[in-house]
């Protein structure tokens, strides 16, 4: 991490200044939307997807990740459930939602996840240096050479994607998926998921076109797919989105609301640091301290005497 | 210090040459001791062989090979016609109502074998091999073109039954999102159908061959390196393979033996322990000269470890470079010239060479052991057989392997690792088409094995031996002459021989059991012994008509204890060396485990060996009139069916192979010409031609015949 340690300082309290002074001027508390306005984004549609596991691996070679224990078309590690992690930015699970076939055998139903790269992202929101970015192609992107490691942005995040790296000790990031930012930022780029999938799960367009393309299927087709679009208005919409013939809790998809999370945390934080109260506190605080600190030597008290004395 | 130093140096110094002189000495007379024990029985220096020169990948005529419909269907492959923009808005039923009777048939298609391997789809990823996909079968299979070709461009004039590729290709065109990709419609479209009908692979490796990495970047090799040092340096990737390995037959040269009467249960079967030929009789104390074909290192004699990886031969099955052979009399050790690192660099997928360098030269050579495999099928042309000549399989496109176990079965060895029909692909109505006659073909199907019909003659691209009589051996004065195929008639270590080139096969019922004569078994006495016998009869309804080559031959047996016997004949102390029968039965007895009782005769024996390659085309199966006479007369069809003019019944009836064609191309095949009653009916058990006296298992409802009111 190249960052000064005086560096860091000047910049939060600038941006500390900044927000309240920014804030100060708006009369609502509320956070405003970092949703950029023409995205890129993602359909996932379950009903196709057959747990080949080709996007993890394409994944895997894309982002350079390292080689797997168990090799990608090993489909034994589908029998337990899986979350992304520093080594692999997706993972396909597999479910048995009840339905059953004529043998009477549970059909199963496979789920890629991977991070659904928020419209308001709260990790982004979260992250106290600026080092995770909501960019205008949809892409939630990572910088390390501005994280210090607080790990805020995987407590924030509702989906729990972002892993941090424990098993690096001198240079550990947080690790997530890119939407393969770089890939999808030339010309005709795709995420190497998405165009990896030998039966095109996954489609990739404008966020637009595969909303309406979503819809689209869900209304020509009503018996196969249940009517929703998991991730159109989840925390207030994300760019990776799924249809499915199954009710998504059976998926292990969460139950969300569609306010995004950033407002609850970003109203606390902006109320706090309103009229520079918070600061003021602090303050106040610390004076008093020093002030009890201070009564004590002046009455000749040993503090180590006293500690003693608590101990027993 | 210093003074300490030089003598510790010196003294290790002369350590290290010690042992490696003993290394050298150890190593050399390990190796080739058989070699020298084979070769040269007075010390005379060492002669090491060299290996033999890859076949030439050339045709008959002297042009590259190149296998036609493979090669054009690839061609085809890579062409993209131009996007269809705009595709006629209606459901599958509208389509069906309007087309009507105008809908595309089996005989609208242009080519019954496609080859999926668009530049589209592999534009993102190239991870595998182009698929094989057969057309016509697909069509015939479903009934519907209209099932894959689902829509058709909305102009006037275009086809209904466009290419896949010409309204699917690059994924996500933001124009059309609602439109999947080649590949994805590829796959959408065929693991629907094969999940829905339960039918066809279902698992991506059971379409798709794997693309194999550069090996040139992954082999780590020392200058040459010995076989044992490869095959460590393939396990550093490759264990679970190693371990695989070490459970197949191709290892073990035993294993379940499921097709064998009384022996289903039994995995103890093989060539390394119980069976008998009447090639060279068996294995046991014959080991470095039967093992050369083994997929391993070093097996000399009982004692070799069959759980020693580094010794498996990988580079035997997994050579692309054509070049690695193994000292024919060497344990299976390769040949000492071979640049093994080069090799090693470019392993890939097994290929008719890799198979083919044991399986053709079974028995000791080219075509001896096979009626329907030889060398020729390295580089094969169509007529000698269609897949490989034409569509340029290799063998595990039919025998596919999981772990290191290869299906298919034969009937000259027990051991099977899975089976493997026609049927497999060619499913049981494989005659497609709804005329006529495709419905008596698909119903010949159920009594006739594929290669009745479409393997008339074998042996039809090289002689192979038929009769190998070991009583006659030892006579080393005896003049050798050359039969009319140029093959030796006699060999003073072997006995008397005949070869037989295009042969009509013995047909016999097979319900797919083989009754086996093992090590140690009774023989008959009287007449012949049969060493292995195809199961099956007239009234079984899982028999089939199948074609077999027979290999008869005079092998000694035990006279007293009425066994065949098991000479040892390679060797110090075996036959080739000392021509002394006596000692290589006692020897050979005592590696088999079984009693020789002092006195030996010679007795005839006999063996079924199945033929499923040389599939020839359909224009040169065996023609309707070739088994059924009756079919000859001028009116016979029209017997049962109404008189179609527009149907010219005779020329169907005698389409099909060509005898005397054969025989002007240089095939030994003038016996055949004009031959009725190709496949014996009374022989295998009907009262005549079933078309006058009725099939096996009802009689023909017309009456029309004299006696054929019995019950058959």
């Amino acid at each position: 991490m190249n960052i000064s340690r005086r560096f860091f300082m000047k910049t939060s309290a600038v941006a500390v200044g900044g927000a309240v002074s920014a804030k100060a001027g708006t009369a609502k508390a509320e956070s405003r939307s970092r949703a950029p306005a023409d995205p890129f984004g993602c359909l996932v549609d379950l009903t196709q997807c057959v747990g080949c596991r080709k996007c993890e691996q394409a994944c895997n070679e894309v982002n350079h990740l390292p080689e797997p224990k168990v090799a990608f078309d090993d489909s034994r590690v589908l029998d337990c459930k899986r979350r992304p992690d520093q080594n692999a930015f997706t993972v396909v699970n597999r479910y048995y939602p009840g339905k059953k076939d004529e043998q009477n055998r549970l059909i199963p139903a496979y789920a890629k996840i991977q991070c659904m790269h928020c419209q308001d992202p709260a990790c982004v929101s979260a992250c106290i240096v600026g080092a995770l970015t909501k960019q205008e192609n949809g892409a939630v992107i990572y910088d390390k050479s501005k994280c210090i490691g607080c790990r805020y942005c995987m407590v924030a995040c509702p989906f729990g994607i972002p892993a941090y790296e424990y098993d690096q000790p001198f240079t550990p990031e947080v690790r997530k998926c890119t939407y393969c930012f770089e890939r999808i930022s030339k010309e005709g780029g795709k995420p190497g998921c998405a165009s990896v999938c030998p039966v095109e799960a996954i489609t990739f367009g404008k966020r637009d076109t595969v909303l309406a393309l979503a819809k689209d299927k869900i209304k020509k087709d009503p018996g196969r797919y249940i009517n929703k679009v998991y991730g159109e208005e989840e925390v207030g919409g994300a760019s990776w989105m799924y249809i499915s013939e199954h009710p998504f809790e059976k998926l292990g998809f969460l139950t969300l609301p569609k306010k995004p999370l950033p407002t609850l945390p970003e109203t606390i934080q902006h109320t706090m640091f309103k009229f520079l109260w918070a600061p003021i506190t602090l303050f106040a605080a610390l004076a008093g301290g020093m002030w009890v600190f201070n009564r004590r030597q002046m009455t000749g008290e040993d503090i180590s005497e006293e500690r003693g004395a608590d101990n027993e | 210090m210093r003074t300490l130093f030089k003598p510790l140096l010196i003294i290790s110094a002369s350590l290290i040459l010690i042992a490696g002189g003993l290394f050298f000495i150890n190593y050399d007379a390990g190796s080739t001791l058989s070699q020298a024990f084979a070769a040269a029985p007075e010390k005379a220096p060492k002669k090491v062989p060299s290996p033999p020169k890859p076949p030439e990948k050339v045709n008959p005529d002297g042009t590259p090979w190149s296998p036609a419909a493979q090669v054009a269907a690839m061609e085809r492959a890579k062409e993209v016609p131009p996007f269809v923009k705009k595709v006629k808005d209606e459901t599958a039923w509208e389509r069906k109502q309007r087309l009507g009777e105008n809908a595309p048939t089996l005989n609208d298609q242009d080519y019954a074998y496609v080859v999926l391997n668009s530049p589209i789809v592999n534009k993102d990823q190239d991870m595998y091999e182009p698929v094989r996909f057969m057309h016509k079968k697909h069509a015939n299979v479903t009934g519907d073109c209209l099932k894959c070709h689902h829509a058709s461009a909305d102009e006037p004039g275009a086809s209904e039954t466009a290419k896949c590729s010409a309204c699917h290709q690059e994924a996500f065109n933001p124009e059309f999102p609602e439109r999947p990709g080649l590949k994805a419609a590829y796959h959408r479209q065929c693991m629907t159908c094969h999940e829905e009908q339960e039918k066809g692979p279902m698992g991506c490796t059971d379409c798709h061959g794997k693309n194999v990495p550069d090996h040139s970047k992954l082999v780590k090799l020392p200058k040459n390196p010995s076989p044992t040092q490869v095959t460590t340096e393939c396990l550093r990737c490759h264990e679970d393979q190693g371990e695989d390995m070490l459970k197949s037959a191709h290892w073990l040269w035993k294993g379940p033996s499921p097709y064998t009467v009384d022996g289903e249960k039994r995995v103890d079967s093989g060539k390394a322990t119980n069976t008998i030929n009447n090639f060279c009789i068996a294995l046991p104390s014959n080991w470095p000269r039967c093992t050369s074909c083994h997929a391993g290192y070093g097996w000399k004699d009982e004692t070799f470890d069959f759980t020693d990886k580094s010794h498996i031969d990988c580079l035997i099955c997994h050579d692309t470079t054509d070049t690695y052979a193994k000292v024919p009399t060497d344990a299976g050790m390769p040949y000492p010239q071979l640049d093994l690192v080069e090799i090693a660099e470019h392993v890939g997928k097994p290929s008719r060479k890799t198979c083919g360098d044991c399986h053709f030269q079974g028995g000791g050579g080219d075509a001896v052991k096979h009626g329907d495999m030889n060398a020729i099928l390295y580089y094969p042309t169509r007529k000698c057989d269609v897949h490989m000549g034409d569509l340029d399989f290799q063998c595990h496109d039919c025998h596919k392997t999981r772990n290191h176990k290869i299906s298919g079965r034969s009937l000259s060895l027990p051991v099977a690792e899975g089976a493997r029909s026609c049927e497999d692909c060619h499913t049981s109505q494989p005659h497609h088409g709804n005329n006529l006659l495709d419905h008596h073909l698909n119903r010949h199907g159920e009594h006739i094995a594929c290669m009745t019909c479409h393997s008339p003659v074998y042996a039809k691209c090289k002689p192979t031996k038929t009769w190998w009589d070991w009583s006659k051996a030892g006579d080393k004065k005896r003049e050798v002459h050359k039969d009319k195929y140029g093959m030796p008639d006699y060999f003073w270590k072997k006995g008397e021989f005949l070869w037989d080139e295009s042969v009509q096969p013995t047909y016999a019922w097979y319900n797919g059991t083989v009754e086996r004569y093992l090590i140690g078994d009774k023989i008959d006495d009287d007449g012949v012994t049969e060493i292995t016998q195809p199961v099956g009869g007239i009234k079984d309804a899982k028999s089939r008509i199948a074609p077999f080559k027979i290999m008869a031959g005079k092998q000694p047996a035990d006279k007293n204890n009425r066994t065949l016997l098991t000479p040892n004949l390679f060797g110090p102390k075996g036959y080739w060396k000392n021509v002394d029968w006596d000692q290589a039965f006692k020897i050979g007895a005592e590696a088999t485990g079984i009693e020789y009782s002092g006195e030996y005769e010679w007795e005839e024996t006999k063996m079924y060996w199945s033929l499923n390659h040389e599939v020839t085309p359909k224009e040169m199966a065996l023609s309707c009139v070739q088994c059924h006479e009756s079919l000859t007369q001028e009116r016979s069809c029209d017997r049962c069916h109404q008189d179609k003019r527009d149907v010219d019944f005779k020329a169907l009836s005698y389409k099909g192979v060509d005898f005397k064609t054969m025989a002007a191309r240089g095939r030994d095949t003038l016996d055949l010409v004009e031959k009725t009653d190709y496949i014996n009916f009374k022989a295998l058990g009907y009262k005549g031609d079933p078309i006058i006296y009725g099939g096996r298992f009802k009689q023909l409802p017309l009456g029309w015949h004299k006696d054929g009111k019995e019950e058959q």
